[in-house]
């Protein structure tokens, strides 16, 4: 079909800075083999909550990027759980199949988007920075470079 | 999915600064022959781009929604729509005060998300995603992107006259001469 994708702004670099900072609401979500993983499984550290869907261009332009940020950060407290929307995990594995890099961080399944909108998001993609306290300290709407030093430095200092 | 391709749109659109002319730019895409459009207005970027029906149809097919879902939107003119804050603070707009405005001058509302959500949660689904976010605020650096629908036939023409928030002020703008996408693929020149 002649069709051209919908239109792809630059991906930004910036996180918004919450204040104040407010405690992450708790979800426990079936991951791609079906275990449940708990938010406060990961307190402690510095948690990237990524909300997205496969059909979602920006969700899927940004995927590769958190995951070499992911790498850049290995062996820090830090971890990514990417929260897919409405979608089955065959559908995901085939998407996550094709990536490069393919991400190594937990996906899970918010099938109602039940967790989503508790946490207020309104459009996909959207993130959210946990500290280690466990409170959302940053926000960010629509797609990211995460990689792009201005992101890392902020997670760097938040691991601080 | 073939909606994957670059549109190839970005590298031409300009983005004038918060205090320039707001400009509107029109670009056709050399694939398909469709239009976007684009104009960036005291830090508020709207974007919107011709989607023809039947590849809508096809998007919420593929989606496994019900025939009903997707014969739903099939009367409604559809744009592809990113909407950017470009200003340096927070900002903020509301898709239920975005009027269009046919050349006879009546005015038509856009259907918002919660309303394509009520509709579809009764025809057992809900694609909301896919709808722009009816209210939005947001700060530098986000945008939102999702479908705008309004209820013409395709090719229709008209303007859009939308508003936003900055600031605790209320703007407004227009992007004029706009067209839904025809109902065949148009070809190119």
């Amino acid at each position: 079909m002649a069709q051209a994708a919908l239109p792809l702004p630059e991906m930004s670099h910036s996180f918004t800075l919450l204040k104040p900072a407010k405690p992450a609401l708790e979800f426990t979500l079936p991951d791609l083999d079906g275990k449940p993983v708990k938010l406060s499984d990961y307190r402690g550290k510095v948690v990237l909550v990524n909300f997205w869907a496969t059909w979602c261009p920006p969700c899927r332009r940004e995927m590769p990027s958190m995951e070499r940020l992911s790498r850049r950060l290995q062996g820090q407290p830090f971890v990514i759980l990417a929260i897919n929307q409405q979608e089955q995990p065959d559908q995901v594995f085939v998407f996550t199949g094709q990536l490069d890099p393919a991400p190594t961080f937990p996906i899970l399944f918010d099938r109602d988007s039940t967790v989503s909108h508790a946490w207020g998001v309104l459009g996909l993609p959207a993130s959210f920075i946990v500290d280690k306290q466990g409170r959302v300290v940053y926000r960010a709407m629509g797609g990211r470079e995460f990689d792009h030093p201005e992101i890392e430095q902020t997670i760097r200092a938040i691991l601080k | 999915m073939k909606a994957a391709r670059s549109l190839c749109l970005c590298a031409c659109l300009f983005a004038p600064a918060l205090s320039g002319a707001a400009e509107q730019t029109q670009n056709r895409d050399p694939d398909s022959g469709l239009l976007a459009w684009k104009k960036v207005d005291r830090g508020f970027s709207l974007e919107l781009i011709q989607l023809l029906p039947e590849y809508v149809a096809a998007l919420y097919s593929s989606r496994g929604l019900p025939p009903a879902v997707v014969d739903s939107i099939r009367g409604y003119c559809v744009f592809g729509s990113v909407a950017q804050n470009q200003s340096g603070g927070t900002l903020s707009y509301r898709v239920a005060d975005w009027r269009v405005v046919t050349p006879d001058g009546k005015q038509h509302p856009l259907k918002t998300k919660p309303e394509w959500v009520a509709e579809w949660t009764k025809l057992g689904s809900d694609f909301g995603w896919s709808i722009l976010p009816a209210t939005m605020s947001f700060d530098t650096g986000d945008w939102a992107q999702g479908f705008t629908t309004v209820r013409l036939p395709p090719g229709s023409h008209f303007d859009l006259i939308y508003s936003w928030r900055h600031h605790g002020k209320r703007y407004t703008g227009k992007m004029g001469n706009l067209v839904c996408a025809p109902s065949e693929p148009p070809g190119l020149p």
